[in-house]
């Protein structure tokens, strides 16, 4: 088999941190997952090539859905979860084990819908995990349903005649708790997706990137974009990207545009640090 | 060895040290609580961790996290929280992660009355979880038992790689007794089996002879994957039958076959005895009571006091009620365990003696329901 | 040797302190078996406060957990006083915190009506330690423990400034003729 032979050659740098045997991945063609794990692993790299950073201590955990399968491709200790328990799990472990490196991946569901309590308070703690929400604005796993991040109006198999219900602007929610990091990127433009997780890596408390993503299946179908190069041109035509953005300016808006960059960086002490000062 | 006077929640916390616990993540519960309250002071002196968090599904996930970063783990909680903790210990059980839960059952259904004591959680305990499974459950009746049965708890859960929980009640919890707290070497305390092959030739769930695969942590290096899908032995999820059914085979044989292991019942003047009461945690202290009343006035009667739950062992409940004509289970609820007794023991009528009390019940309840049959 | 020690009080009153200290002094430091139990309104104040204990040579000797058939009983206040008669042996023990309980049933030999939070105001000058008053009285008249355990229960359960106080309290109980 031909892709088969080239996995096995370790035709691509980052293979050391994928579980080759695995592949081919689920994820659908024009999906934007694989483009936001690359970004990931290229920082994570990066960190561990420096010294900073112990691929051995790397966990990833995560939750259920099509984000929370990077934990069978990333080759790292990693632990699948229950759906919206990834935080929990991961705070057990860090707590457990400080020196280990706990990254959450998950999807906007996952994190801020059914978990989205586990976020508050691991964000009010400041917490030493990096969590990573991959917002696609829809339920894709299940089929399609609405989300928490759903833009009001869409068409989902539960909003049959377009959502009434206000989206939940994330990155304002965690930025009025105590993260040390709070950003956002898209898959639309990579090189921000591993810039804001190198930085995260190099910091302690808790910290959170949101990753716009793609899903053509699912969420494009449901909004007209079913074809995955026009949905991503469309998603990266909405995407403004800012130096030092206000969380005011975090507000998802489709017609002005959504904002990524780095809406909060701080240096308060970590949860740990915290708890051992008693 | 200490000697002490504390309560059966003290014990429990004092025997989760001893058994080497080092993560304890709970959330406020009557009558539960005093168990963090007691731990948060004496687990830091042992350089563990206590942490209270947002709920008791946070808190039995951040335990399951925990024992994969190598700890011995542990929560507690009473009927409304173990309801929000049911779908994790799925998890664990899938995941074989080893963890003890202390229940302290209080009256329920609901909100019930929260200072309460009651038994109605006891199928609870076994059936909670959706999916197959059997999780051992260990029922104490005085403070001494409450400490020896959780270090047997956290013994179980790391040899067999599985949840464990030790379920008491609100009397049991706020009982004041005198106890001697052994230190390990007085007492068992069993670690989990660590793997022996190099990172490269380990999978995660490649159980050895016993069934139970040995145990690799986050940050060992290991690359361990922490599963909650059904998978093979890589950890790799899986969809046939085969590998599920292989899966689900192991899981339960592993603890079924190891039922001496888990399983212990006490009994008390059953040798001659017509007549056999069947009761565990507190009720089996009125259960005493009353089957010494009994004999005092001539009836051949004896106790059988489960110290297990689950899983039951037929022929240790079979065995001493070969020679009874009656047999009773006294239990604090609509009756549930009776459904049991009367599965394994034929040779016997099985009565059920349901006591539905917010107090410990009496011994006069349990002499009066067995003389209306003699 | 057996015992089944009930106390009765008023949330407020020391009782379940009380029954720690006893159950200490007999567990730990006279080295027998002691199983306690208590029983309060879930109010902090006010409320019916009660405390079972049953004290034995061996855990052999004691099943259930409530007191059945009391040898010693201490009322601190008068709460159902003629309907715990159910639960006491004929020839038991009986203390009355007669700065409470006026009136009464028991008139044996063996029934002790003492002010004690007038005893606690007069030799300590307050009245918070009458529980301990109480507590040194019922040990010297029963004898169920010596008071060299209970004053070492007492130093371990009771924080240092207030050890002088309740030490002194428990002098007083203990020379109540």
């Amino acid at each position: 088999m031909v892709v088969g032979s080239v996995y096995e050659r370790g035709a691509h740098p980052l293979d050391k941190y994928l579980r080759v045997t695995r592949l081919p991945h689920i994820w659908c063609p024009g999906c934007g997952l694989g483009i936001a794990l690359g970004g990931i692993l290229r920082a994570i790299d990066r960190r561990i090539s420096e010294g900073m950073l112990k691929k051995e201590n790397v966990v990833f955990v995560t939750g259920i859905g099509c984000s929370a399968r990077t934990s069978f491709y990333a080759n790292f200790d990693a632990a699948h979860t229950l759906h919206g328990r990834a935080i929990a799990f991961a705070t057990g472990a860090k707590l457990a084990k400080p020196e280990l490196d706990v990254i959450v991946i998950g999807g906007d569901g996952d994190i801020a819908g059914i978990g989205g309590n586990h976020l508050i308070h691991a964000a009010r703690r400041n917490m030493d995990l990096i969590v990573i929400m991959i917002t696609n604005f829809v339920y894709a796993m299940t089929g399609g349903q609405v989300a928490p991040t759903t833009p009001q109006g869409i068409y989902t198999t539960t909003t049959p005649h377009g959502n009434p219900e206000f989206p939940l602007n994330v990155i304002k929610l965690v930025s009025s708790l105590n993260p040390n990091y709070v950003a956002r990127a898209s898959v639309t433009h990579p090189p921000l997706v591993e810039q804001f997780m190198y930085r995260a890596l190099g910091m302690k408390g808790f910290r959170f990137v949101e990753i716009l993503s793609t899903c053509p299946e699912v969420f494009g179908r449901h909004v007209g974009l079913r074809d995955s190069v026009t949905l991503y041109n469309t998603l990266r035509s909405k995407v403004v990207v800012k130096h030092n953005p206000g969380v005011e300016e975090s507000e998802p808006d489709w017609e002005k545009g959504l904002v990524a960059g780095e809406f909060l960086v701080r240096d308060r002490p970590g949860y740990l640090e915290m708890l051992r000062r008693r | 060895m200490r000697k002490a006077f504390i309560s059966g929640n003290m014990a429990i916390a004092e025997g989760a040290i001893i058994a080497g616990m080092k993560f304890f993540a709970g959330y406020p519960i009557t009558p539960a609580s005093d168990i963090m309250e007691y731990l948060v002071e004496r687990l830091n002196e042992v350089g563990g961790v206590v942490v209270q968090l947002e709920d008791e599904i946070t808190s039995i996930n951040a335990v399951i996290g925990a024992s994969w970063a190598g700890a011995k783990s542990m929560t507690a909680t009473s009927g409304p929280g173990f309801s929000l903790m049911v779908e994790a210990l799925g998890l664990a059980v899938i995941s074989e992660t080893p963890l003890v839960v202390a229940d302290i059952m209080r009256t329920g259904p609901s909100t019930g009355v929260p200072t309460k004591t009651s038994q109605s959680d006891v199928l609870q305990v076994r059936h909670g979880a959706h999916g197959d499974h059997i999780i051992p459950v260990l029922v104490p009746w005085s403070v001494q038992d409450a400490f020896e049965l959780t270090v047997k708890a956290f013994n179980i859960a790391e040899s067999l790689r599985t949840p464990v929980i030790l379920l008491s009640d609100a009397v049991i919890a706020h009982l004041w007794e005198s106890a001697v707290l052994k230190d390990p070497g007085e007492i068992e305390v069993v670690d989990r089996k660590k793997p022996m092959v190099p990172p490269s030739e380990y999978l995660p769930y490649k159980p050895d002879e016993d069934l139970i695969p040995p145990m690799a942590s986050f940050g060992d290096g290991y690359n361990v994957i922490v599963e909650s899908l059904v998978h093979d032995e890589h950890g790799y999820y899986r969809q046939d039958s085969d590998t599920y059914r292989r899966l689900i085979t192991r899981l339960t044989s592993k603890i079924m076959s190891n039922v001496d292991k888990v399983f212990e019942v006490e009994s008390y003047y059953v040798n001659d005895s017509k007549y056999v009461v069947v009761s565990y945690g507190s009720t089996a202290r009125a259960a005493l009571a009353a089957v010494r009343v009994l004999r005092s006035s001539g009836v051949k009667i004896g106790l059988l006091r489960l110290k297990t739950l689950w899983p039951l062992k037929p022929e240790a409940l079979r065995e001493p009620c070969r020679n009874a004509d009656l047999v009773f289970v006294a239990e604090n609820n609509t009756g549930k365990i009776v459904a049991d007794v009367e599965r394994f023991v034929k040779n016997a009528e099985v009565v059920s003696l349901p006591l539905l009390d917010l107090e410990v019940p009496t011994p006069d309840e349990i002499v009066e329901g067995v003389k209306e049959w003699l | 040797m057996r015992h089944e020690i009930l106390i009765v009080g008023r949330g407020g009153q020391g009782i379940l302190l009380l029954g720690r200290i006893l159950g200490l002094a007999a567990s730990k430091y006279s080295g027998l078996y002691v199983t306690g139990s208590e029983a309060y309104a879930s109010e902090t104040r006010g409320g019916m406060s009660r405390v079972d204990l049953i004290i034995a040579d061996s855990p052999e000797d004691i099943d259930y957990i409530r007191v059945r058939k009391a040898n010693i009983v201490l009322f601190m206040f008068p709460y159902d006083l003629e309907g715990y008669a159910r639960i006491m042996s004929d020839d038991a023990f009986i203390f009355l915190n007669s700065t409470y309980v006026k009136e009464h049933p028991y008139v044996t030999r063996r029934a002790f009506s003492v002010p004690y939070n007038e005893v606690a105001e007069q030799v300590v000058g307050t009245s918070r330690v009458s529980n301990i008053v109480a507590l040194g009285h019922l040990v010297a008249r029963t004898g169920v423990l010596g008071d060299k355990q209970v004053e070492e229960a007492l130093k371990e359960i009771i924080p240092e400034k207030w050890l002088d106080l309740n030490m002194k309290a428990l002098r007083a109980g203990l020379e109540i003729r």
